[in-house]
C-alpha cells in the first residue's frame, strides 16, 4: 500500500516538473520572438529617415570660437583657515574684460574644492560686474556678502582681501582699485569694521 | 517563549552588576582623588619659573620659582636679581630666622611664620603664607615680591598668577589723578561697537554676543576711569542701534581727546586668538587708493586732519598693547586699516578687539568676569599712560611735595 503512494506521488512530481520546463520553454520562445520582432520594426524606421547632411565649416569668426581654457587663481582659506592661497581652476574665459571679471569672481564665490574654505558667505551672488575708465572695477554684490557674514575684523579684512587678490592676481594690468556695492548700492562696511566706502587697493 | 523569558531574567541580574561596577568605579577614583589631595601637600616641588617686567613691559628677570601645593615660592636670590643687587642675606639655621639687610634697612622672616618685621621702622606685615624650606634653603612666598618688597623699594606690582607675571614700576606712577584733580580736562569717548536688535556683532557658539561684552566692559570702564578722575563718555548706554555719525557726534559733543571703540574678533579658523588693536589710516594694508593731491577738497582735508592724529594714536595703541600684554600669553597685534568706526573721529582713535568669539579659549575668558574686570584695569592703566604721557605727573606732584 506504501509502496503504492510512493510511486504515484513519484510520477505526478515528474509530471509537474516536466509541465514546468514545456511552459518555461515556450515563454522564452515567445520574449525572443517579440524581441526580433521590435529590433526589426525600429530597424526599419531608422533606415526610413533621411541621414542629415555633415555640417559645413563654420565661416571663421574669432568671437565665435570657444578660447582654450585658461587657469585662475582663486584666492581661498588653506586648510587652517588662517591664510589665503591660490587655488588654481580651468576656466574657459570671455574675451571681453567685464564678462571674464564677472566669471571669474563668480568662479571665487561658488567653488571651493576639498581641504579649502571659502571667506564668501554661501549663497552670496555677483548681481554685477563693471569696469570704468578710471580702472575701478565695480563688483556688485547680493546682500548675503553682508548679511552672511560671520563678523570681526579678521573675517571680514580676508573676505575683502579674498576679493581684491582674485582680481588683481586676474588683472593685474587692466585693474587698479575695487569697488565693492552691494545690491546696487555703496556702503558702508561689510561687517561694521572696514571702511568700503572708498574704492580700495591691495598694500604692496 | 521560555528564551524571551530567560532573556529577560539575564537582563533583570546584570542591571544590579552594572550598578554595583559602576559603584565601585566611583568610589575608586573618589579614592585616588582624596590620595592626590592628600599628597599633593608635601609632594616634592615643581619647578616654574616668575617673570618680572618693569613698566614697559620690558623683562627685568626671569627667576625660577618652586611650587608647592597652591603656593608658588622664590629664592632670596631672587630679590637679588629682581629689587637690589647690594642686598645681603643671613640665614640663622637653628632658630630659622632669615635677615634680609640693605645698606640702611632690614627685613626679618622667620620659617613657618607669616610676620615680616622692617627695622629700624618696626613695621610688621603679615604674608597669606609663611617662607618655608625647599630643598634645604630657604624660600620666600610670591606675595613678599608682590606686596612686602615693591613697597619697600617704593615700588608697586601688578601680579599675574595665571602668566606668573609680575609688573614693577614707580609708586603712584599713573594714579596721580585722583590725589591731583589733573584729569578733569579729559574727555576719553569709549564707543561699544554694534549694538540693537540688527547689529548684533559676532556672535559665539554657545550664544554670546559681541554688543553685550563690549557694552558691559565699557560701563566697568567708565566706573573704574571715573574713580580715577578720568571723564568718560560712551557712545551708547544701552543695547540700541547707533549709526556711525551718532556715535562720532557724542565724540564732537564732549570734546572727546581719545577715543576707543570696543570690539570682539571672529575668524574662519577656530585657533585664531588674542587681543588685536587696530589703527584707523587710510594708507594701511587695505589702502585707499585716493593720494591727497588728487583727492576732492574735502576728501583731501580729511586725510590730512586724520594724519596728524596718527601719531597719537600709535602711541595710545603702544600704551594699550604694552598694558594689556600682560594679560596675556599671545602678544597683542597692532594694525593698521581703512576703519570704517574711526573714519571721522579727529582725535587720537583706535579699534580694540578684545578676544576671538570664534575661539574656545577666548570665549571662556570673555565669559569670565575676572578676567574682564582685569581687562578694564588693563585699559584704564593705558589711559593713564597716555594722559602722563603728554602732561607729564612730574610738575603736579612735584608741586604737591612743595606745599
Amino acid at each position: 500500500m506504501s509502496d503504492n503512494q510512493e510511486t504515484v506521488k513519484h510520477n505526478s512530481s515528474a509530471g509537474f516538473s516536466r509541465l514546468i520546463v514545456i511552459w518555461g520553454t515556450t515563454l522564452i520562445l515567445i520574449a525572443f520572438g517579440l524581441g526580433v520582432t521590435l529590433y526589426l520594426i525600429e530597424r526599419s524606421k531608422q533606415s526610413a529617415v533621411p541621414t542629415a547632411p555633415p555640417p559645413l565649416p563654420i565661416a571663421a569668426n574669432p568671437s565665435d570660437i570657444p578660447p582654450p581654457p585658461q587657469e585662475v587663481n582663486l584666492f581661498l582659506l588653506d586648510t587652517t583657515a588662517l591664510t589665503l592661497v591660490p587655488v588654481k581652476t580651468e576656466r574657459r574665459l570671455h574675451a571681453e574684460l567685464t564678462k571674464r571679471l564677472s566669471q571669474i569672481i563668480t568662479a571665487l564665490i561658488q567653488e571651493t574644492p576639498p581641504n579649502f574654505r571659502n571667506t564668501i558667505p554661501r549663497g552670496t551672488v555677483l548681481n554685477e560686474a563693471y569696469i570704468d575708465s578710471q580702472q575701478t572695477a565695480y563688483l556688485d554684490f547680493s546682500n548675503h556678502l553682508t548679511d552672511g557674514h560671520i563678523g570681526g575684523t579678521t573675517a571680514e579684512l580676508l573676505t575683502i582681501t579674498a576679493i581684491l587678490k582674485t582680481v588683481f592676481d586676474a588683472f593685474p594690468e587692466e585693474i587698479k582699485q575695487v569697488q565693492i556695492l552691494i545690491d546696487g548700492e555703496e556702503v558702508r562696511t561689510l561687517a561694521g569694521h572696514l571702511n568700503l566706502l572708498q574704492p580700495l587697493h591691495l598694500f604692496q | 517563549m521560555e528564551s524571551g523569558y530567560t532573556e529577560r531574567n539575564v537582563k533583570a541580574l546584570s542591571l544590579p552588576n552594572r550598578t554595583a561596577r559602576n559603584i565601585r568605579k566611583t568610589v575608586s577614583v573618589l579614592f585616588l582623588s582624596i590620595l592626590a589631595w592628600v599628597i599633593a601637600p608635601n609632594s616634592p616641588a615643581q619647578e616654574n619659573s616668575v617673570r618680572f617686567i618693569d613698566a614697559n613691559g620690558e623683562t627685568i628677570a626671569e627667576t625660577p620659582a618652586q611650587r608647592q601645593g597652591e603656593q608658588l615660592y622664590l629664592s632670596v636670590d631672587a630679590v637679588r636679581q629682581v629689587f637690589d643687587p647690594a642686598m645681603t642675606d643671613q640665614y640663622n639655621h637653628p632658630r630659622k630666622r632669615l635677615i634680609l639687610k640693605t645698606k640702611d634697612q632690614q627685613i626679618r622672616l622667620q620659617i613657618g611664620h607669616p610676620i615680616v618685621g622692617i627695622d629700624p621702622s618696626g613695621l610688621t606685615h603679615t604674608l597669606p603664607s609663611p617662607p618655608i624650606i625647599i630643598a634645604q634653603q630657604p624660600m620666600l612666598p610670591i606675595a613678599f615680591f608682590t606686596r612686602i618688597l615693591p613697597d619697600f623699594y617704593n615700588l608697586e606690582a601688578l601680579y599675574n598668577p595665571s602668566l606668573q607675571r609680575v609688573q614693577l614700576r614707580p609708586k603712584g606712577t599713573w594714579t596721580f589723578f585722583a590725589r591731583a584733580g589733573d584729569s578733569v580736562n579729559w574727555a576719553i569717548i569709549i564707543d561699544p561697537g554694534h549694538g540693537g536688535a540688527d547689529d548684533r556683532g559676532c556672535e559665539s557658539s554657545t550664544g554670546l554676543l559681541e554688543k553685550d561684552i563690549v557694552l558691559a566692559l565699557a560701563k566697568r570702564l567708565q566706573r573704574i576711569s571715573e574713580e580715577q578722575g578720568i571723564k568718560v563718555y560712551l557712545t551708547r548706554q544701552t543695547d540700541t542701534k547707533k549709526t556711525h555719525f551718532e556715535r562720532i557726534q557724542v565724540a564732537k559733543r564732549n570734546q572727546g581727546q581719545l577715543f576707543l571703540s570696543l570690539h570682539c574678533n571672529a575668524s574662519f579658523s577656530p585657533h585664531e586668538k588674542g587681543i588685536k588693536i587696530y589703527l584707523n589710516n587710510p594708507k594701511g594694508q587695505l589702502r585707499f587708493p585716493s593720494n591727497v593731491q588728487s583727492a576732492p577738497t574735502g576728501q583731501r582735508l580729511k586725510i590730512l586732519a586724520q594724519a596728524n592724529f596718527l601719531k597719537q594714536s600709535q602711541d595710545f595703541a603702544h600704551a594699550l598693547q604694552t598694558e594689556l600684554n600682560f594679560l596675556t600669553e599671545t602678544p597683542v597685534e597692532m594694525t593698521e586699516l581703512p576703519l570704517i568706526a574711526l573714519s571721522e573721529a579727529y582725535m587720537p582713535a583706535v579699534v580694540l578687539e578684545l578676544g576671538y568669539l570664534s575661539n574656545v579659549e577666548d570665549l571662556e575668558k570673555l565669559s569670565d568676569s575676572k578676567y574682564i574686570a582685569n581687562v578694564a584695569q588693563a585699559i584704564v592703566r593705558a589711559f593713564q599712560r597716555h594722559i602722563s604721557s603728554i602732561n607729564p605727573p612730574v610738575q603736579s606732584t612735584a608741586l604737591e611735595q612743595e606745599q
